[in-house]
C-alpha cells in the first residue's frame, strides 16, 4: 500500500501529523487520510458543478480552501463565499473544522465565521465528504435553522427580506 | 694598402695578374707565370702584407658577388609566365650563377696556394677554409637580395620534374620541351642543375623550403585525386607510393647536397613526410566521414584505414567535432525523414563500433542525434514500425538476432578473454556508478537497446508498439495473427513478458473473436439476415484508447447488432458488447440500373448508401441529423461516392443516386476499390495528451477559484502534488506555461504581474 503513495506527499503529510495532531497516529492511518483526500479532490475537480469548489491551500493537503456561490433565488445569489477546511488526522472518522473566511451574515454563522451545522458536529459520518459539506453549507445559506441561532440579529431579521439583504450586503462588503 | 703596392709598380702588376679581380671591372683572366707568382709571394713575405692582400682580394670577391653575380642571378626571376619557361629560367639562372661561381672559385684556388706559400692561416669571417668563405659570401649575398616570389619559379622547376618522375602519370611527351621522352634531355638538365646547386651548397638553403611545400602539396593533391568518392582502403598503397615516388625522387636530388650528412637528414624528412601523408589522409577521411558512415558497410575498408590512422595522428577530437557538425548540418534538420535519420543512426552505430570498440566515440558523436530524435514526434512510431516491418530492414534484422535488452543486469565478464581487454580511452568521461559496469554497458549495448535508451525507458516503446499492433490488427480484418505472434515473441525476448502482456491479450482477443463469431453464428437463436455480420471483440482494458467518432448506423444493421449482442450476452454471462460504430469495414455490392459494383468501405460510407436505399434523395442537413455526423465530415465521405459516380449532387447540398452513368468514359462493369483509411483508428498521442491537459485544466480551475491567483511555479508545484498521480501523466513547467498561455489567449485566464487568475 505504502508504495502506491507519492513519497514526497507522504513526507508532507506526516510532517503535519506531528504539528497538528496531539493524539499519536500511526503512519498507515495518515496514508489512508491522504489517499482519501486525494480522491476527494479528484472527484471535486472532475465534477461539473461549478457552484462549489475546493482546493488545498498550499502544500499541506490537510488545509483546504473552499468556495461556494450563494444559492439561486436567495438573498445570497451571485455572492461568493470562501471557507476554510481543516482536516484532522482522524478524518474521515471525525469531521473537518469548517469556517467562513468571507464574512457572512447568517443566523447559523457567527462573526468569527464559525458555523452551526449538525453534520459538522454530532451528525458527522464518514460517508460525508468535502463535496457534501459544501453542498450542505450552500443549502444552509438558503434555509437557515432559525431555532438555534448563532447570530441573533440575523435570526430576527430573516423574515424581513429587505432589511436582511441590506445586512448581508454590508457584511459581505466588509470582507 | 694599395699604396704600398703602388710604390712597387711591377709587383702590383704581377699581383693584378695573379688576382685579376684586383683590376677594375671587366677583368680578363690572363695566364701568369710560375715565376711571377713566386716573386709576388716572396715580396709579400718580405713586406708581411699577406693579410692585407688577402683582405683586398676577399673584399673584391664580395663586391663582385654583391654587385654583379647575385643581381644577375635574381634578374632571371623577375619575369615568369608558365611552367615551361620556369624550368628553363631556373636552369639558365643556376647555370650562369654556377659559371660565375666557378670563375671566382679559380681565384680562391690561387689564393689558397698563395696562402700556403705565405704561411697565412687566417680566414675572413672565421671560416674553416677559404672555400667556405666563398660559399658563405655567396649565400649571404643571395639571401640578402632575395627575390620575394622566387619560390614560384623554383616550385615550377621541381614540380615539373616531379610530375615527370611520377610513373602514374603516363607522359608521352616531355613536359618541358614537348619532345618525345626518348629524345628529351630535360631530366639530365634537371640533374645537372641539382648537382650545381649541391656544389655551391645552395640546394637546401635555396630550394629546401620549396621542396617541402611541393611535396606536401603533391601528396595532398594525390590523396585527393585517389580518395575522392572512393571508400576503399588506400593507406598502404599511399605509403608505398610515397616511398617509391616522392621519397626516391627527393633522395635523388639530395644526393647532390654537400651541405649536411644525407642519411640523417633524409631519414628525418622521410618520417615527416609519412606523418604528413597520414595526417592528410586522415583529415580527408574525416571530412568524408559522414558519407563513409552512410555508405556502411560498403565503406568498411575506409573505416579500417581511419581506425589505423587515428592512433598515429591524434585527430580524434577533430573527428568528433567534424562528424557531429556534419550530422547536424546534413542529417538533423526538418528536411530529413525520421526513417532516414534512423537508418543513418544505425549506420553510425555500426561504423563507429569499427572505429572505437569502447563505444565512447559513439556516445559523444550520437548525443545530438539522441537529442534530435527525442524532439521528433514520430520517432518511436518509426522505430517500432521498422522493427516489425516486413522485408529487409536493419532494425528487423537486428530484432531477429534476438538478444535481450538488459537495462540493469551487470554482465558477468569473468568469461571474457582478459588478454584482449583494452582499457577505456583516456578521454572517457568519469562514469556514473561503478566504472566497470558503465564501461561494459557501453561496450555491449546493441542497436535496439540504444534506440530504446534514447527515451530512457522501454514503456514508451511498448506503448507505441501496442498502438501500432492495434492499428494493424484492426485494419486487416482477417484473423491471421501468425506473423504478429512471431514479432511479439521476438519483442518479448527483448522487453520481457510483463511489458508485453497487453499485446498478448490483444492477439488473444483476435483469436477469440474468431471463435465467438463462429459460435454465435451456429446459435439457433441468432438468425442471419441479408446482412452477414462478423465481429472483432476486443477487451477494452487492454487495448489502447480508440478514436471516438459519433455515428448512428442504419437501423437494419443496428437491429442485427442487437441480436448479436444478445447472443453474446447469453454466451459470455455477465459481459456485454460496446459497439464502435465507426470502426470496421463493409463489403458492398451495389446494383444500379446499368451496372454492378463492389466496394470495401468504412461503416460511415456504407451507412450513407444504406440511407439512399430507403430514399433516393437526401439533403446534407437531413442526413447529418439521421446519422449524427457533422455535415462537414459527411460531405467529405459523400465525396467518395460522388467520385465513383454512385451519387450525384443535384443541387447544392442535395444528393441523389446516380442510376445510370451518362457518359461512359471508361468501362466500369466491375471494379474493386479499396478505400484506404490512412488515419489511425487509435486515439493519437496528441489526443491523449489533450485529454490529460483537460484533466489538468480542471485542477487549475479549482485551484484558481479557491486561491484567487497563483504564479506559474506554484501551479506547477501544486499540480505535481495533487494532480499527477498516475505514472504516465507528467507535464514540465514549460509545457504547462504553453498550455496556460493558450488559455490566456482564449480568454479563459488572465495573466498579470506574474500570476495567473480567472477572469471575473
Amino acid at each position: 500500500m505504502a508504495q502506491n503513495v507519492n513519497p514526497f506527499l507522504e513526507q508532507q503529510s506526516s510532517g503535519t501529523v506531528k504539528e497538528n495532531d496531539t493524539s499519536k497516529r500511526t503512519q498507515g492511518d495518515s496514508h489512508a487520510v491522504t489517499r482519501r483526500l486525494h480522491k476527494e479532490l479528484m472527484t471535486l475537480m472532475m465534477s461539473t458543478d461549478k457552484s462549489i469548489s475546493a482546493f488545498p491551500e498550499g502544500e499541506n493537503l490537510f488545509r483546504w480552501i473552499g468556495t461556494i456561490s450563494g444559492p439561486k433565488d436567495s438573498v445570497y445569489e451571485s455572492l461568493k463565499f470562501k471557507l476554510n477546511f481543516l482536516f484532522p488526522n482522524s478524518y474521515p472518522y471525525s469531521a473537518p473544522l469548517v469556517k467562513f473566511i468571507t464574512p457572512c451574515f447568517h443566523p447559523n454563522v457567527d462573526t468569527n465565521g464559525n458555523i452551526c451545522l449538525d453534520i459538522l458536529k454530532d451528525k458527522w459520518s464518514a460517508l460525508y465528504d468535502v463535496r457534501t459539506i459544501l453542498l450542505s453549507i450552500q443549502a444552509l445559506l438558503g434555509e437557515p435553522n432559525i431555532a438555534s441561532p448563532l447570530n441573533a440579529l440575523a435570526a430576527e431579521t430573516w423574515e424581513k427580506k429587505e432589511d436582511y439583504k441590506k445586512h448581508v450586503m454590508e457584511m459581505y462588503k466588509e470582507g | 694598402m694599395e699604396g704600398e703596392f703602388l710604390n712597387n709598380e711591377s709587383t702590383w702588376s704581377i699581383c693584378q695578374k695573379v688576382f685579376p679581380l684586383l683590376k677594375d671591372n671587366n677583368y680578363i683572366e690572363e695566364p701568369f707565370q710560375q715565376v711571377e707568382f713566386e716573386e709576388l709571394c716572396n715580396f709579400v713575405k718580405k713586406t708581411e702584407t699577406q693579410k692585407p692582400l688577402q683582405a683586398l682580394v676577399c673584399k673584391k670577391i664580395e663586391k663582385e658577388l654583391w654587385n654583379r653575380v647575385v643581381p644577375e642571378f635574381w634578374s632571371y626571376f623577375k619575369d615568369h609566365s608558365d611552367n615551361k619557361k620556369g624550368f628553363e629560367l631556373f636552369y639558365t639562372a643556376v647555370d650562369t650563377l654556377y659559371n660565375n661561381y666557378k670563375r671566382l672559385n679559380n681565384i680562391i684556388l690561387t689564393l689558397d696556394i698563395f696562402r700556403q706559400r705565405t704561411n697565412l692561416f687566417e680566414v675572413p669571417y672565421n671560416e674553416k677554409t677559404i672555400y667556405n668563405f666563398l660559399k658563405l659570401t655567396l649565400r649571404s649575398a643571395l639571401f640578402a637580395q632575395l627575390q620575394v616570389d622566387y619560390q614560384t619559379i623554383t616550385k615550377d622547376f621541381y614540380e615539373t620534374a616531379l610530375r615527370m618522375q611520377d610513373q602514374n602519370e603516363i607522359i608521352m611527351l616531355c613536359l618541358i620541351c614537348s619532345q618525345a621522352s626518348a629524345f628529351c634531355n630535360c631530366l639530365n638538365l634537371f640533374q645537372e642543375t641539382n648537382s650545381k646547386l649541391g656544389e655551391m651548397t645552395l640546394l637546401e638553403p635555396l630550394v629546401g623550403q620549396t621542396l617541402t611545400n611541393l611535396c606536401h602539396n603533391y601528396i595532398y593533391s594525390h590523396i585527393q585525386k585517389i580518395c575522392k568518392d572512393n571508400y576503399d582502403s588506400f593507406i598502404s598503397n599511399l605509403e608505398r607510393w610515397l616511398h617509391s615516388i616522392v621519397i626516391a625522387w627527393l633522395k635523388e636530388i639530395y644526393s647532390f647536397d654537400s651541405y649536411q650528412p644525407l642519411n640523417d637528414y633524409m631519414e628525418m624528412f622521410e618520417k615527416k613526410l609519412v606523418d604528413y601523408l597520414y595526417n592528410a589522409y586522415t583529415k580527408l577521411r574525416i571530412n568524408q566521414l559522414f558519407n563513409i558512415v552512410i555508405e556502411y558497410p560498403e565503406s568498411l575498408p575506409a573505416l579500417e584505414d581511419v581506425r589505423l590512422c587515428l592512433p598515429r595522428t591524434d585527430l580524434k577530437p577533430m573527428l568528433t567535432t567534424k562528424l557531429q557538425k556534419a550530422m547536424e548540418t546534413r542529417l538533423l534538420h526538418p528536411g530529413v525523414s525520421t526513417i532516414d535519420i534512423l537508418t543513418a543512426y544505425v549506420a553510425t552505430i555500426r561504423s563507429l563500433r569499427v572505429l572505437d570498440p569502447s563505444g565512447l566515440l559513439l556516445e559523444t558523436v550520437t548525443q545530438p542525434i539522441h537529442q534530435y530524435l527525442r524532439s521528433r514526434e514520430d520517432t518511436v512510431r518509426c522505430v517500432v514500425s521498422s522493427l516489425t516491418e516486413e522485408g529487409p530492414s536493419d532494425l528487423a534484422e537486428e530484432l531477429n538476432r534476438g538478444e535481450p535488452v538488459d537495462e540493469n543486469t551487470p554482465i558477468d565478464d569473468e568469461d571474457e578473454n582478459w588478454e584482449t581487454w583494452v582499457p577505456d580511452p583516456v578521454d572517457a568521461a568519469p562514469s556514473k556508478g561503478s566504472p566497470k559496469e558503465y564501461s561494459t554497458s557501453r561496450r555491449n549495448t546493441d542497436i535496439i537497446s540504444m534506440l530504446v535508451n534514447i527515451y530512457g525507458s522501454k514503456d514508451l516503446f511498448v506503448n507505441e508498439y501496442r498502438t501500432l499492433l492495434a492499428d494493424r490488427l484492426l485494419s486487416q480484418y482477417t484473423c491471421d495473427t501468425e506473423k504478429e505472434i512471431r514479432y511479439l515473441e521476438l519483442l518479448k525476448l527483448r522487453f520481457g513478458d510483463s511489458q508485453l502482456h497487453f499485446c498478448e491479450v490483444m492477439l488473444k482477443d483476435i483469436a477469440d473473436s474468431k471463435r465467438i463469431n463462429q459460435r454465435i453464428k451456429e446459435d439457433t437463436e441468432y438468425s442471419e439476415t441479408e446482412l452477414p455480420l462478423s465481429t472483432m471483440i476486443v477487451s477494452q482494458q487492454f487495448w489502447p484508447p480508440f478514436k471516438d467518432e459519433k455515428l448512428e448506423l442504419h437501423e437494419n444493421i443496428v437491429s442485427q447488432m442487437k441480436k448479436f449482442t444478445a447472443c453474446f450476452e447469453t454466451l459470455k454471462g455477465s459481459r456485454t458488447l460496446c459497439w464502435k460504430n465507426h470502426l470496421g469495414v463493409v463489403n458492398l455490392d451495389i446494383e444500379l440500373n446499368d451496372r454492378k459494383v463492389n466496394f470495401s468501405v468504412s461503416p460511415i460510407q456504407a451507412t450513407i448508401l444504406m440511407h439512399f436505399q430507403d430514399k433516393d434523395t437526401w439533403e446534407l442537413e437531413e442526413l447529418s441529423k439521421v446519422m449524427q455526423c457533422p455535415p462537414t465530415i459527411l460531405r467529405r465521405k459523400i465525396g467518395f461516392w460522388l467520385s465513383h459516380s454512385v451519387l450525384t449532387e443535384t443541387q447544392l447540398d442535395v444528393f441523389s443516386v446516380q442510376e445510370a452513368v451518362e457518359h461512359k468514359t471508361a468501362p466500369q462493369e466491375e471494379f474493386y476499390v479499396e478505400e484506404f483509411e490512412s488515419e489511425s483508428a487509435m486515439a493519437s498521442a496528441q489526443d491523449q495528451k489533450e485529454e490529460e491537459l483537460q484533466n489538468i485544466w480542471s485542477y487549475i480551475l479549482g485551484m484558481l477559484l479557491n486561491l484567487d491567483s497563483l504564479p506559474l511555479e506554484r501551479i506547477h508545484h501544486m499540480l505535481k502534488m495533487f494532480a499527477f498521480q498516475g505514472p504516465t501523466t507528467e507535464c514540465s513547467q514549460s509545457e504547462l506555461k504553453v498550455f496556460l498561455d493558450r488559455k490566456v489567449r482564449e480568454r479563459q485566464l488572465i495573466f498579470a504581474n506574474g500570476v495567473y487568475k480567472l477572469p471575473k
